[in-house]
């Protein structure tokens, strides 16, 4: 991405983050994970909860009966929120955007528990953009997800931001730490 | 291979004009000469494209997002009596619905990219004419629009008609002021951190904002400073927040927005804005042990000349309120009572009711069906099945 993006990015990040911050309670604040992922760093918009302790709690039900080996089925572990086409069925995988696609600079954060540790990590859901819709594996998770006036927890909205274009082909789940 | 390029249509030519002359040949061997004149059919029609009669408030536009090709939405104009599609809009990539108060002109918010998937990105609002259903002409919106799986309340006019609002993520929010009547971009307002429209006025807008709040604006035509007011916060965003599918009455100013438990938030457009005056319960103390919630999409539809409200419901645990809904559960919006539960042979996403006297109730389903009820008896009167690819959105006349 040209720096000139990346400007314009972290500028949009920062503004974000400063009205979120006016608008969001303190106990809100507290509570929630939320963070803006540009370039690859983690911005957070948000002072954030790093125990997660109330998205744990979100996160568990989905664990149950989550698996950590195939993530081209909806039940693999890091798709606890996810909406859309799953990248993994689509010449992609939970980090890698298919040929010819593009990783959204910019995503939603959310946790999710790997079953096999227990331990509960950050998942950006990064959407892959510039192509039609894959149309392969459509899973809908819903965990701890908000509705769009509290937009680093909502999955319904294309999160291409940043990307060559904002066309939506297949939706990913980076690992991007521990929560 | 110059020769294989111009065969197909000089055949086809060919082809065409020898079919002509073994029709012609058919005809004459037959004959009509001496058969009465009901038993000869006519061989020649003229071949007409339909023109809708005026909006019916029957009528019901489905927003097909057409999730496994997103880029091609769709708008499918369905008569509720038959049911039966009356026709089709083609509407780019994550489009919005609003249908003018005088039923005299659909608009369109939509993306499109210039080669498809690739080039230039343009945003517009583009007008349909609802018998004809082609494009009348368009506004560009410069600064884009949200783009999101379709939700009614990305795109409104305000209470009289005139302006037309959208919302707008890129990520800051704003808002796109266009007046429909001169077809003319006004400008772009700055709500920091607020989402969705909610119109209050002829001039003026509420907003839902992160902390479980109201934004009110009020903007000016001409492009002066608009003036910006910050509600309280009335539900907590954080343990049970609002839905964004609110039921808002342009004909009787009154407003219901529902929690994911099922708390019911009444309000009122206000001069000032939207004024939030009570709260009540969807569920009591027996139908929350049963796990009863609502949810779905487009959950809520309220019908103004009766008070009734109807919401989609189904069983299930918390964070399920984007599971179809089993049930409609009908409400008395005056006394707060339960009138009735209809249930759904197609589990449904969305709901819409009709704003005449005798109304129609729609439940669009998952599975891609629209179930009409009488919105009274609440008699089933047909399915409509297989519309579209992934129908989202229903809207009807005088919302």
């Amino acid at each position: 991405m040209s720096t000139v993006a990346m400007r314009v990015l972290d500028r949009v990040a920062e503004r974000m983050s400063r009205l979120a911050a006016q608008r969001t309670s303190r106990r809100g604040l507290l509570a929630r994970i939320g963070a803006l992922v540009v370039g690859g760093a983690v911005l957070p918009l948000l002072p954030v909860d790093r125990s997660g302790r109330i998205q744990r709690a979100r996160a568990q039900a989905f664990a149950e009966t989550a698996q950590t080996t195939d993530p081209t089925q909806c039940n693999y572990w890091r798709y606890c929120a996810i909406d859309g086409y799953m990248c993994s069925c689509c010449g992609g995988g939970p980090s890698t955007c298919p040929p010819g696609t593009y990783p959204s600079p910019s995503s939603w954060v959310g946790t999710c528990i790997n079953p096999d540790d227990g331990q509960a990590y950050l998942i950006a859901y990064r959407d892959c953009c510039g192509k039609d819709s894959c149309g392969q594996c459509a899973c809908l998770a819903t965990e701890g997800e908000m509705p769009v006036y509290r937009p680093q927890l909502n999955n319904d909205i294309v999160w291409c931001f940043g990307a060559p274009n904002m066309v939506y082909h297949c939706s990913s789940a980076a690992l991007i730490g521990k929560a | 291979m110059i020769r294989g390029r111009w065969t197909p249509p000089l055949f086809g030519v060919a082809g065409f004009a020898l079919a002509l002359q073994l029709s012609q040949g058919i005809a004459q061997e037959r004959g009509t000469e001496g058969l009465p004149p009901e038993a000869v059919l006519e061989v020649s029609e003229e071949h007409t494209t339909a023109v809708l009669p005026e909006m019916d408030p029957h009528w019901v536009y489905v927003l097909d997002p057409v999730f496994p090709h997103l880029i091609a939405s769709k708008i499918y104009v369905v008569d509720g009596d038959g049911p039966r599609i009356l026709g089709m809009m083609n509407t780019g990539y994550v489009p919005n619905l609003a249908v003018a108060p005088d039923r005299n002109t659909l608009f369109v918010a939509e993306t499109y990219y210039a080669r498809g998937t690739r080039g230039a990105r343009t945003d517009v609002i583009t007008y349909y004419d609802p018998r004809t259903l082609e494009p009348t002409g368009e506004t560009v919106l410069p600064r884009g629009r949200f783009l999101v799986v379709p939700k009614k309340p990305n795109l409104a006019l305000t209470t009289d008609g005139r302006y037309l609002l959208s919302f707008n993520m890129e990520p800051a929010t704003t808002v796109s002021v266009v007046d429909v009547r001169e077809r003319r971009y006004v400008g772009d307002i700055e709500v920091p951190g607020c989402a969705l429209v909610f119109p209050t006025g002829p001039t003026s807008f509420s907003m839902l904002c992160p902390d479980g709040s109201l934004v009110h604006v009020r903007f000016d035509p001409e492009g002066g400073e608009p003036e910006i007011v910050d509600g309280e916060p009335f539900f907590d965003s954080e343990a049970d927040p609002v839905f964004e599918h609110a039921a808002v009455s342009r004909t009787d100013g009154r407003v219901f927005f529902v929690s994911y438990e099922g708390r019911v938030y009444e309000g009122a457009l206000q001069p000032e804005g939207l004024d939030i005056v009570a709260s009540w319960s969807l569920v009591n103390e027996e139908d929350r042990a049963q796990g009863w919630r609502p949810g779905g999409w487009q959950l809520l539809a309220y019908h103004a000349p009766s008070d009734r409200l109807f919401v989609l419901m189904h069983r299930g645990g918390p964070w399920t309120h984007k599971q179809p809904g089993e049930e409609v559960w009908v409400f008395d919006a005056n006394t707060r009572r339960r009138l009735a539960r209809v249930p759904l042979a197609h589990p449904a996403l969305s709901l819409a009711v009709s704003q005449d006297d005798s109304p129609l109730l729609f439940a669009l389903s998952e599975a891609a069906s629209l179930t009409v009820f009488d919105a009274v008896s609440f008699e089933e009167k047909g399915t409509l099945e297989g519309l579209g690819d992934s129908p989202f959105l229903l809207y009807v006349a005088d919302e």
